[in-house]
């Protein structure tokens, strides 16, 4: 009973195989033949000039937040590339197989990412994105107060200009980590701005939001 | 006595001699019983005469128990109750009418004979008391002729307020120093307490404790705007003594807690603050002059009083701690850290004695001091460097000559000091620079003292505080041994070149200098590659390096008109002078060249050769007192010295300058971040899960044998094992931290 039961489920898996490779060619042919207008004929992926085709033809700038978001999106591990694979997870989960679609799928995005658990997801992936060294676990300030104003600045906005303002003026950090990084957007999350009313330094904080603190609150006299 | 009554019934049972009880009752005729009465009535008026003599108790005894038998108790005992108020009433009026100070005279005696009276009433009625008494609940003769007593005589009105007068009276006029009669009023006293402590306490307690109460109110105001701090609490303790003695005399012994804490409320209480503060004459005065007396008189009265001992405590600890405060911030003071050490030692002595002298050695106080010294100690950062450096001298020569007991003293008192220390890890870095120099110089005044103070920090610190200083001193040993044996298989080749000491010290246990090697003169280096031969031939796999700017030279010198001298001089001042045997004369940078000694070193070994009166071997050009990358030196031919041994060079332990205390600063601080990750990883393994509170107050105690952790190093550190993945944030409750396996 069983084997013959095998046989038919193993047969039935066969034919449902080869049905959902031809399926699943079908449905990946219109995003593979987008990815193709975009990609580097010779390594097959879309790189930093295929990008910022891309985005032209989006109508997004280059440094868009959109741009990033679509990244995320499409779990796209290099910064400044896309392969085929994360272009199909990306395209297929936004239900866009063209240029038209997908630009009608940005909106709806940009409400995704803004619900509070994905946005963390999407934050914390934003700092890795920058990760551009194999072993590199921190970006230089600079990049990363681009980084804030560019993911948190809409949303949280005061917050980020007075950080990036005293991370600009100390020279004691040079580099940010991802524990700081997800640190400042708890602290946009949990404390009041700009009263910091109820910011306590004995509780676990990262230092260098304790000395952001301070530094806010002196040169608030 | 029953015989009688009995008689009647016996004579119809004279058959059977039995003794049963009454079958029937015996009346009474009432006229029997009224005859009765009217003898004892009789009788109670003869014992209140003082007649009682010629009484026969045993027919009084009888009457009564008949009348009781009968069931005439009622007649009896309002009978007896009539009687005695009356007489009472009686005496009230002979006793109103005594004048002034035979008044409590006459009580007194009147009382006695009440008593007395009493006495024998209650005796002839006992079988009313006993049988009648209980069974209608009436009061007990005794009882009851002390309650008319009370009602009648006490609480006349003609006398109850002249009573409490008269006493009171009394007890004021032995407290501006009459002299009253005792005897007296302790039998008063006892009189009313007799007639029941809500009598005492309401007749007379209770108001002698007001007027008491405002009696010291009054004096205490007096005496404290015209007394200082001590004649007030002379005056105080003896207001005190005299109401004691006052009790033990002629009040009730319950009294004496009531009567003590109103003068204690009075007289300490209500003034402590003003008496503590006193200008001139308060506490700090007291502290300061050691006056032991009056600090043991304010320490056993103010125990006496709720927060008493605290206020002095109080006031203790932040005079302390102001005066400790100016000590340690001192900067004529420290420009002499043994000064300043022995400044801080004399304190502690000062106040142990005050403490253990008049202070009865309470461990409170005792933990008052500690904290003050624990406090200002650590104000400044320089004492741990001051500590050392005063062992330093100590060891290098204060204690010459001391026994050794002696040394034990002034170790101990040391420890206590050392123990205050915060930064103890800091100590520990100028102990062993210190007593480096002093094993290398030779300069320690005796080797048990030295091993004496490790055993000490070792049980005060563990092993792993003195394993180096340990190491140091196996190394001086060990080389003395090596340099005997360098020279017993050596001294054919070696000849008549110089003779050389060597100290081989283990790196490591030694604090760490940074060498700079110079050159040696070429008959000093022959030698000393001779033994690094011999030293690299019994211990293979070691390296040796020269470390010349430790070591010292004896050199013998000859100066005009044939004066010899023995210099002793550093190495490096060695190497400058033996130049001077091929030229008279060099420029700096000629002997900088030659002997490439680094620039800093260089210019203070010229300086103390050339500039320093009694030792210039040295003549230089310009005769300024710095040295110029210009200058010229010569060989000074006139150099003279009464001394023919010259001592020039000493290594000895110098206050470090700034910089040299940035360095160690900076040491310090780096060391301490291994110690504190350790710390919080062992924290953490055990723990698994733990609060930023915690971890700061786990590490905090932890270390606290070494030094005071900062808690932003702490976060720090915290943070940086967090990148390298040793901690991480909890995902749940991100105010906790998580061990990562």
């Amino acid at each position: 009973m069983r084997r013959s039961s095998n046989r038919k489920s193993s047969s039935a898996s066969a034919a449902a195989g080869s049905g959902s490779t031809k399926a699943a060619s079908k449905e990946f042919e219109k995003i593979d033949h987008l990815f193709n207008v975009y990609a580097d004929k010779s390594s097959a992926i879309i790189d930093p000039e295929g990008i910022e085709q891309l985005c032209s033809s989006l109508e997004v700038d280059y440094t868009d937040v959109r741009i990033l978001m679509l990244a995320w999106k499409m779990k796209a591990q290099k910064q400044g590339f896309f392969t085929l694979e994360e272009w199909r997870t990306g395209l297929k989960a936004l239900r866009a197989d063209s240029m038209s679609k997908l630009k009608k799928a940005l909106p709806e995005l940009v409400k995704e990412v803004s619900r509070p658990t994905d946005f963390l997801d999407f934050y914390s992936y934003a700092f890795r994105y920058c990760l551009t060294e194999d072993k590199q676990k921190c970006i230089d300030i600079e990049s990363a107060c681009q980084l804030l104003s560019l993911v948190l600045g809409t949303q949280f906005g005061p917050q980020v200009e007075k950080f990036t303002e005293y991370l600009k003026s100390q020279s004691e950090y040079k580099v940010m980590n991802m524990d700081q990084w997800m640190g400042f957007y708890r602290f946009c999350n949990e404390i009041p701005f700009p009263s910091l009313e109820n910011y306590d330094s004995d509780l676990a904080w990262p230092l260098i939001l304790d000395n952001f603190v301070e530094w806010f609150r002196e040169n608030q006299n | 006595m029953n015989a009688q009554s009995q008689s009647q019934s016996q004579s119809q049972r004279r058959k059977n001699f039995k003794i049963e009880a009454f079958k029937h009752k015996v009346e009474l005729d009432p006229k029997y019983a009224e005859r009765t009465w009217k003898v004892l009535e009789h009788a109670i008026h003869e014992i209140y005469n003082n007649n009682a003599s010629r009484l026969s108790f045993e027919e009084l005894y009888r009457s009564a128990y008949n009348m009781v038998l009968h069931k005439y108790g009622d007649k009896l005992y309002s009978g007896l109750v009539a009687t005695m108020t009356a007489h009472l009433n009686k005496i009230a009026k002979s006793v109103e009418s005594a004048q002034g100070g035979l008044f409590l005279e006459k009580l007194n005696h009147k009382w006695a004979d009440h008593n007395k009276a009493l006495q024998m009433i209650r005796d002839i009625l006992m079988y009313m008391d006993r049988s009648y008494v209980p069974t209608s609940h009436k009061t007990p003769v005794h009882e009851l002729g002390l309650n008319l007593w009370r009602d009648h005589i006490i609480h006349s009105p003609n006398i109850q307020a002249r009573l409490q007068d008269t006493l009171l009276d009394l007890v004021q006029r032995e407290r501006t120093g009459d002299v009253i009669n005792r005897g007296l009023m302790r039998n008063i006293t006892k009189m009313l307490m007799d007639l029941g402590s809500s009598v005492y306490q309401d007749d007379f307690e209770k108001p002698f404790l007001d007027v008491s109460a405002s009696f010291y109110s009054g004096e205490s105001q007096q005496f404290i705007e015209c007394c200082d701090c001590g004649s007030y609490l002379k005056k105080a303790e003896r207001r005190l003594n005299e109401e004691i003695e006052r009790v033990s005399h002629y009040l009730d012994a319950k009294t004496e807690v009531k009567i003590t804490s109103a003068v204690e409320r009075e007289m300490i209480a209500n003034h402590m603050q003003r008496l503590v503060h006193m200008d001139n004459s308060g506490l700090v005065n007291m502290l300061i002059d050691d006056k032991y007396d009056d600090l043991s008189r304010m320490y056993s009265l103010f125990k006496r009083v709720p927060d008493g001992l605290s206020t002095i405590r109080d006031v203790m600890t932040s005079y302390l701690r102001e005066r400790g405060r100016v000590l340690v911030t001192d900067t004529e003071r420290l420009k002499d850290p043994v000064e300043f050490v022995q400044c801080l030692l004399n304190e502690k002595d000062k106040h142990d004695k005050i403490i253990s002298t008049a202070f009865n050695n309470d461990k409170t106080f005792q933990n008052a001091l500690n904290s003050s010294f624990e406090y200002f100690i650590n104000l400044n950062n320089r004492s741990p460097e001051s500590i050392s450096l005063y062992l330093d001298d100590k060891l290098r020569k204060g204690l010459k000559g001391a026994s050794e007991e002696e040394v034990e003293v002034v170790l101990d008192k040391v420890m206590m000091l050392f123990r205050y220390l915060q930064e103890k890890d800091v100590f520990e870095k100028y102990y062993k620079q210190h007593l480096a120099k002093r094993l290398l110089s030779g300069k320690t005044v005796s080797d048990d003292a030295e091993r004496s103070m490790i055993v000490k920090l070792k049980t005060e610190c563990g092993y792993q505080f003195t394993s180096k200083l340990e190491g140091m001193f196996t190394d001086m040993k060990t080389s003395e041994d090596t340099m005997l044996d360098f020279y017993a298989k050596q001294s054919a080749e070696l000849g008549d070149g110089p003779t050389l000491a060597v100290q081989i010290l283990t790196t490591g246990s030694w604090p760490t200098q940074p060498t700079a090697a110079c050159n040696l003169p070429p008959e000093i280096l022959t030698v000393c590659e001779k033994f690094r031969t011999y030293y690299l031939g019994t211990h293979s796999g070691r390296r040796l390096t020269w470390q010349t700017n430790m070591g010292t030279a004896d050199i013998k010198a000859t100066f005009g008109k044939g004066h010899k001298h023995e210099l002793n001089v550093s190495t490096y001042q060695m190497c400058v002078l033996m130049l001077f045997n091929s030229a008279d004369g060099l420029t700096y940078r000629e002997i900088e060249q030659a002997t490439e000694i680094p620039a800093l070193d260089l210019k203070r070994c010229l300086q103390s050769l050339a500039c320093v009166k009694g030792k210039n071997v040295l003549r230089k050009e310009p005769m300024s007192k710095d040295i110029s990358e210009e200058d010229v030196f010569y060989f000074n031919d006139k150099f003279t010295s009464k001394f023919v041994k010259v001592k020039i060079g000493t290594v000895v332990a110098q206050k470090e300058s700034e910089p040299e205390k940035q360095e160690m600063r900076q040491r310090v601080e780096e060391d301490r971040k291994p110690q504190i990750e350790a710390a919080i990883v062992r924290i953490m393994k055990s723990r698994r899960v733990l609060d930023h509170n915690s971890i700061v107050a786990e590490v905090t105690k932890q270390l606290q044998s070494r030094f005071l952790p900062n808690p932003v190093v702490i976060k720090k550190r915290i943070e940086s094992l967090i990148e390298r993945e040793f901690l991480e944030r909890d995902k749940a409750d991100r105010k906790l931290y998580r061990y990562l396996a």
